[in-house]
C-alpha cells in the first residue's frame, strides 16, 4: 500500500500527476477500506449518489432541483460500465476535489468538490479503496442530466472552477488545537457545511466573506451557524451542538429537516464522539461577517403557547376558514393532533413545540413554509421522525392550496415564532416549485448575444478575489 | 385509454375494496375509471366538523360526514320515512357506512383479526351456516398481502397472534402496547383462563409506513383519524390518480346495463344536478359496501334478468349478516383508564371458537379503548352536580368505567333480506328496506354463553354495577348480500367474487362472505379483493 503525503505537495496538479496510479485489481487492506467507508459517511455520499426510493447504494438517479435545472446523480459504485469500476486513483481524486470525471468533463458543483478540495490524498486514497473495494458494484446506468442552454455545456464549469474552487488541501493552523483543525478540516470539506449555510452569489458559487451566515438551499433555507449570539448558533453549548449532530433535535429550539435531516441521518449521527466535537469545536469558533454586537431574542427562543380556537370553535369549518381567524383554523385541523391545541408538542420531544423552535422563528419564513409543504423525514439510532407533507405529495395528509399555507405560516409566526414575518401565496408557490431558481440561465444565454459574460465573469473574478481576502482572517481568526 | 365516458375497468366505489382492486390494476397496466356516488372531502374538514359538533350529538359518528342528498347514508337523527334505512324484523340492521370518497374506512377502528380455518368450514365441522367455496390456506397469502398493502401492525410473538395457526409472513409493524385499563383487563381475564391479545390493526405503530405518519394516540381513530396513521382509503386516491386512476364524484350508478351475451355493457349515473351518464368498458367492479351492492344489482334488473343483475340464484340482498353486540357497562371501585392508544388495541378471541358452534354462536371479547369521559358526562350531569363537584364525577366515572363488548356471529339466513323500499332518496330513487333477525343460534349464545363469561369477567374486575344493553347492536360490518359459492343455484359470485350470471362482474368485498365468524370483517373483505383483482387481472390478459 502507497500513501502519499500531502503536505509539501501544494499544487493539485502536481498532486494529481504524483497520486498513485492504481488498477483496481490492487488489493485494499480491509482497514483502509473502513477508514474510506467512514469517511464517505463523513462526505455523505450515498445521500445524493442514492436514490432512495428503491434505488441501491451509490448507484445514483436521484434527481436534484437546482436553481438552475434538475441534476441526476450518478453511479459511483464500482461498477466497470455504469460506475467508477475503470477510474484510476488520479481520475477518482480529480473528480472528488477538482471536479473533473474520468473522461475529462466537468462536474456541475452540486456535486460538492469545492468543499472536498481540501481532503488530503491519503484520505482519498483511503476513499478510492473504499469505492473500488467496499461498494457493491451496480451494473445499471443513472439517468443523464440534461440542463438547459447554457449550463448542458460542461466546459462553461471550466471557468468557474478557475474563479470559484479553491486548490487547496487543508494545512493545520499551528495556533489552534489538534481538535479544532480536525474540525475545520472536516466542517469544510468531507462534511462540506458551507456548501447549504454559506450564502451564494449570482454565479452560485459561495461568498466566503458570509461564510456559515445562512444560505438557501431549495426548498429550504440553512440557517446561521455561525458563533454570533443572536442569528448564529453562539447561544448553543458545544455538548448541544455534538447532540444535534447526533440526533437531529435539540428539544425546544431547533429540529433537523430537509438536507440537514438527510445529513444526520446518513452521516453526522455515524460519526465518531471525538470527530462531532471536533466539527462542534470549529464551527462555534465561526465568527460572523454579520456581527455587530447585536442583541435580544434568538430563534430558539421567540413565541409562547396559546391557541385562538375560540374564535371559530362550534362553527362550520368552512366558515372557519374565512375571516381573521383562518390560520389558527387550519392549525387545528391540521397540525393540532401531534403539535398539541396549544402547540405545545410533547413531553418526549418527538413531536416537537411551535415556539421555542428555530423553524417558526428565524429570520425568514423559509423554513415555516418547507416543513409544511415538505414535512420532516429523519432516521437516527433511536427514532425515525417523519412529519407527513402538506404540500402535492399523494401522501399529504391534505394538500393545503398557497392561500392556505399562507396563513397557516401568518398564523404560526404570528402566535409562536418571528412575528415580523408574513408569507404571501407567492412565496409559498415559489417553495413548492422547490425554491427560487436562478437568473443564471438567463443572464448567461443573454450575456452570450451581448459579449457580456466575459465581463460579468472578470467583475465576478475580481469581487471574488477582494472579497477572499476580506475573508481570509476572518477564517483563520 | 381512459376517458370520463370509458375504461378498461369500470370500479363502483372508492372504499377499500374499489381502491385496492384500482391499484392492482394500475400496477398491470390496465386503465381504471372510479365512480364515487358521494363527495370528496378533506381529512381537516372531517376532523373540524366532528369537533365544531356538540357532545350531545357525538354518539353518531356519521355527524362527522353529513350525507349529501344525492348520495344519502344512514344519520343517527333519522326516524321512520325520513330514514336512509327502512328496516323491520326482531332486530334492527341499523347500520352507518359513508357514502364518501374513501369509503367507510373512513370511521373504521383499524381492527384486522384474521378468520380461522374452522370459521371457513362450520356446515362440514359443526352442521350449520355455510362452508366457504375455498379453505383458509387459498385466503392465507392475500391476508399477507392485505396486511402489508394497508400497514396492519401485530404481535411477532405467536402465542399472542389469531388464529393460532402459523402465518406464512410476520406482520410489517410490533403491536401496539396497552392502555393501563388494557393492562388491568388482561390481567383480570388470565385469572378467569381467558387470554387477552394485541390486536392486528391497521395503524402505523411507533413507526411511519407507505408515507403515512405513526400512531400519536389520538384516540380519535372513529370517527377519524387526523393524521392519517390508520390506514383509510382516502390516503390512497392522490397516489391512484398520480398512476392514471379517473376518479368521478357525487356521481351516483343507478343502474348496470347488460348486452345480448348478458355481460355487463355500461353503468349509468346521476350527477348532482340529476342529470344521466352512461360510462362503458370491458370489465365492471362493484364495491360501494355490502348494502348498496345488492341494492344496485336489484335495481338494474331487465329482460334478460328479471330479479336484478347477477340474481339468477335469487341470493342477492339475502344472507345479509353483521356481527350482533352486546355490551357490559362496569362500574369498579378501583380506576382502570380508558383512552391511552388507538380505540381498539385487544381482544379475547379463543371464545369465538369450539365444538359449541353446533349449538350456538361463538363471542369475542374486547375492552373498548375510547377515552371515558364523552360517554360519561351526561351522567355526571343529570346527577346535578356543578363546578368541581361535576369535574370530580366526570374524572371518577371517566376513570372506573369501562365498555366490554361481545361481539357474536350470525349465521347466513335468506330471510334476512334487502329487498327495494317503495320509499325513494333524493334522486327518486329506492331506498334500502331490510329486514332482520339475528336468530336463535346468535340468541341462544347470549343467553347461555357470552354473557355468563361477560358477567364472571364483570365480577372479576371487581363491577359494582353492570349495565347489559337490552338488546343487539350492529357493528356496522356488512357481510353476506352477494353471497360466496361453488354453486350457481345458491350463490351469486364465485371464488374470485365474479358473478357467476355475468363474466365481466365482479362484486369483492364483505357482500360475498359465507360466514361471519366474529372478528371484524374488514380484512377479509381486502383479501377477497386482492384475489379477485388477481382474477380480473388474469382475464383482462386473456381478453
Amino acid at each position: 500500500m502507497k500513501t502519499v503525503k500531502s503536505f509539501a505537495l501544494a499544487a493539485p496538479l502536481v498532486l494529481a500527476a504524483t497520486a498513485p496510479i492504481t488498477a483496481s485489481a490492487q488489493e485494499f487492506s480491509k482497514e483502509l477500506i473502513e477508514k474510506g467507508r467512514y469517511l464517505a459517511t463523513a462526505s455523505d455520499c450515498v445521500a445524493c449518489h442514492t436514490n432512495h426510493e428503491g434505488g441501491k447504494p451509490m448507484a445514483g438517479g436521484l434527481p436534484m432541483a437546482s436553481p438552475v435545472g434538475t441534476i441526476v446523480s450518478t453511479n459511483i459504485t464500482p461498477s466497470k460500465e455504469f460506475g467508477i469500476g475503470n477510474y484510476t486513483e488520479a481520475q477518482f481524486s480529480d473528480a472528488v476535489r477538482k471536479g473533473i470525471r474520468g473522461d475529462g468533463a466537468n462536474l456541475y458543483p452540486a456535486m460538492p468538490y469545492v468543499s472536498y478540495s481540501n481532503m488530503t490524498d491519503e484520505d482519498i486514497h483511503a476513499l478510492y479503496a473504499y469505492f473500488m473495494q467496499g461498494v457493491q458494484p451496480v451494473d445499471e446506468k443513472s439517468p443523464e442530466t440534461n440542463l438547459p442552454f447554457p449550463m448542458n455545456f460542461r466546459a462553461s464549469m471550466m471557468s468557474w472552477n478557475m474563479l470559484f474552487r479553491p486548490n487547496e488541501v487543508h494545512k493545520d493552523d499551528p495556533g489552534q488545537s489538534a481538535e479544532w483543525n480536525r474540525g475545520k478540516y472536516l466542517a469544510e470539506g468531507a462534511a462540506h457545511c458551507s456548501t447549504c449555510h454559506t450564502p451564494r452569489g449570482i454565479f452560485m458559487q459561495e461568498q466566503k466573506s458570509l461564510n456559515l451566515t445562512g444560505g438557501q438551499i431549495g426548498a429550504w433555507y440553512a440557517p446561521d451557524i455561525t458563533n454570533d449570539p443572536v442569528h448564529g448558533i453562539g447561544s448553543w453549548t458545544q455538548a448541544e451542538l455534538v447532540t444535534y449532530l447526533k440526533t437531529g433535535k435539540l428539544e425546544n429550539k431547533a429540529q433537523a429537516a430537509g438536507s440537514m435531516a438527510e445529513a444526520i441521518s446518513y452521516s453526522f449521527q455515524h460519526l465518531t464522539d471525538a470527530d462531532l466535537n471536533a466539527i462542534a469545536t470549529y464551527v462555534r469558533s465561526v465568527p460572523s461577517a454579520n456581527a455587530a454586537g447585536t442583541t435580544g431574542a434568538t430563534r430558539f427562543d421567540k413565541g409562547a403557547p396559546g391557541n385562538d380556537m375560540a374564535a371559530f370553535r362550534g362553527k362550520d369549518y368552512a366558515d372557519g376558514l374565512k375571516g381573521d381567524h383562518a390560520g389558527a383554523q387550519i392549525f387545528a385541523a391540521n397540525c393540532a393532533s401531534c403539535h398539541g391545541y396549544n402547540a405545545q408538542g410533547t413531553r418526549d420531544g418527538y413531536y416537537p413545540s411551535l415556539f421555542h423552535n428555530a423553524a417558526t422563528a428565524g429570520d425568514n419564513s423559509i423554513n415555516v413554509i418547507s416543513a409544511i409543504l415538505n414535512g420532516v423525514d429523519r432516521h437516527t439510532e433511536d427514532e425515525h421522525v417523519f412529519m407527513p407533507p402538506f404540500g402535492d405529495q399523494t401522501n399529504a395528509v391534505v394538500q393545503l392550496t398557497n392561500v392556505e399555507v399562507a396563513s397557516l405560516s401568518n398564523y404560526l409566526l404570528a402566535q409562536y415564532g418571528n412575528d415580523k414575518l408574513t408569507v404571501t401565496p407567492e412565496d409559498v408557490q415559489v417553495i413548492r416549485e422547490g425554491g427560487p431558481k436562478s437568473n443564471m440561465v438567463q443572464m448567461a444565454r443573454i450575456g452570450i448575444g451581448a459579449g457580456v459574460t466575459a465581463v460579468a465573469l472578470l467583475l465576478a473574478s475580481l469581487i471574488w478575489y477582494r472579497s477572499r481576502r476580506k475573508t481570509k482572517p476572518a477564517l483563520s481568526a | 385509454m381512459v376517458t370520463k365516458t370509458s375504461a378498461d375497468v369500470v370500479i363502483v366505489g372508492t372504499g377499500v375494496v374499489g381502491v385496492v382492486i384500482a391499484e392492482q390494476l394500475l400496477d398491470a397496466g390496465h386503465s381504471v375509471l372510479m365512480i364515487e356516488a358521494g363527495p370528496r372531502v378533506s381529512r381537516a374538514e372531517v376532523v373540524e366538523n366532528w369537533r365544531n359538533a356538540p357532545l350531545g350529538v357525538k354518539g353518531d359518528t356519521s355527524v362527522a360526514y353529513p350525507s349529501r342528498p344525492w348520495a344519502p347514508h344512514p344519520m343517527g337523527n333519522e326516524k321512520g320515512d325520513e330514514a336512509y334505512l327502512q328496516l323491520s324484523g326482531p332486530d334492527s340492521y341499523a347500520q352507518t357506512f359513508i357514502r364518501y370518497a374513501g369509503g367507510s374506512t373512513w370511521h373504521w377502528a383499524g381492527t384486522s383479526w384474521r378468520l380461522t380455518p374452522e370459521d371457513m368450514r362450520l356446515k362440514s365441522l359443526y352442521g350449520v351456516g355455510r362452508d366457504w367455496a375455498f379453505d383458509y390456506d387459498t385466503l392465507e397469502p392475500y391476508y399477507v398481502r392485505t396486511e402489508n398493502k394497508l400497514g396492519i401492525c401485530g404481535p411477532s410473538d405467536p402465542a399472542l397472534q389469531w388464529p393460532r395457526v402459523a402465518r406464512s409472513a410476520p406482520y410489517p409493524m410490533p403491536h401496539l402496547p396497552f392502555s393501563p385499563g388494557e393492562e388491568r383487563f388482561t390481567e383480570i381475564a388470565r385469572t378467569l383462563g381467558y387470554n387477552n391479545i394485541p390486536v392486528a390493526q391497521a395503524r402505523n405503530s411507533g413507526m411511519p409506513y407507505d408515507g403515512r405518519p405513526a400512531c400519536c394516540a389520538n384516540n380519535n381513530c372513529v370517527p377519524v383519524c387526523p393524521v392519517a396513521a390508520k390506514y383509510d382509503a382516502e390516503t390512497a386516491l392522490h397516489r391512484l390518480e398520480k398512476k392514471g386512476a379517473t376518479i368521478l364524484v357525487d356521481s351516483v350508478v343507478y343502474k348496470v346495463e347488460t348486452n345480448a351475451q348478458n355481460k355487463i355493457e355500461a353503468v349509468h349515473f346521476y350527477d348532482q344536478h340529476k342529470e344521466t351518464h352512461r360510462i362503458d368498458g370491458k370489465l365492471f367492479v362493484l364495491a360501494c359496501n355490502g348494502l348498496e351492492n345488492p341494492k344496485l344489482l336489484l335495481m338494474s334488473k331487465d329482460d334478460r334478468n328479471p330479479n336484478g343483475v347477477a340474481n339468477s340464484s335469487d341470493q342477492v340482498g339475502r344472507n345479509m349478516m353483521d356481527h350482533p353486540q352486546l355490551t357490559l357497562t362496569v362500574t369498579t371501585k378501583e380506576p382502570f383508564w380508558s383512552g391511552i392508544g388507538p380505540v381498539v388495541n385487544s381482544g379475547i378471541m379463543e371464545t369465538s371458537q369450539g365444538s359449541f358452534r353446533s349449538e350456538h354462536a361463538g363471542a369475542y371479547f374486547r375492552y373498548n379503548n375510547f377515552a371515558r369521559n364523552r360517554f360519561v358526562t351526561f351522567a355526571a350531569l343529570k346527577k346535578g352536580l356543578v363546578g368541581k363537584a361535576l369535574d370530580e364525577e366526570i374524572r371518577r366515572m371517566t376513570a372506573c368505567t369501562a365498555d366490554i363488548v361481545a361481539a357474536h356471529e350470525v349465521l347466513p339466513d335468506p330471510n334476512n333480506r334487502l329487498t327495494l323500499s317503495d320509499k325513494t332518496d333524493w334522486l327518486g330513487l329506492p331506498k334500502p328496506h331490510i329486514h332482520y333477525d339475528v336468530g336463535e343460534y346468535t340468541r341462544k349464545s347470549a343467553e347461555v354463553y357470552s354473557l355468563p363469561i361477560g358477567k364472571r369477567i364483570a365480577e372479576a374486575m371487581g363491577a359494582t354495577d353492570v349495565k347489559i344493553s337490552p338488546k343487539f347492536n350492529q357493528s356496522k360490518h356488512i357481510m353476506g348480500g352477494t353471497i360466496m359459492g361453488n354453486d350457481a343455484s345458491n350463490s351469486v359470485v364465485d371464488a374470485d367474487c365474479r358473478a357467476h350470471d355475468h363474466e365481466n362482474l365482479f362484486i369483492p368485498g364483505g357482500g360475498a362472505m359465507a360466514s361471519t365468524a366474529c372478528g371484524n370483517s374488514t380484512i377479509t373483505m381486502v383479501a377477497l379483493a386482492i384475489k379477485a383483482g388477481d382474477a380480473i387481472v388474469d382475464q383482462m390478459r386473456g381478453a
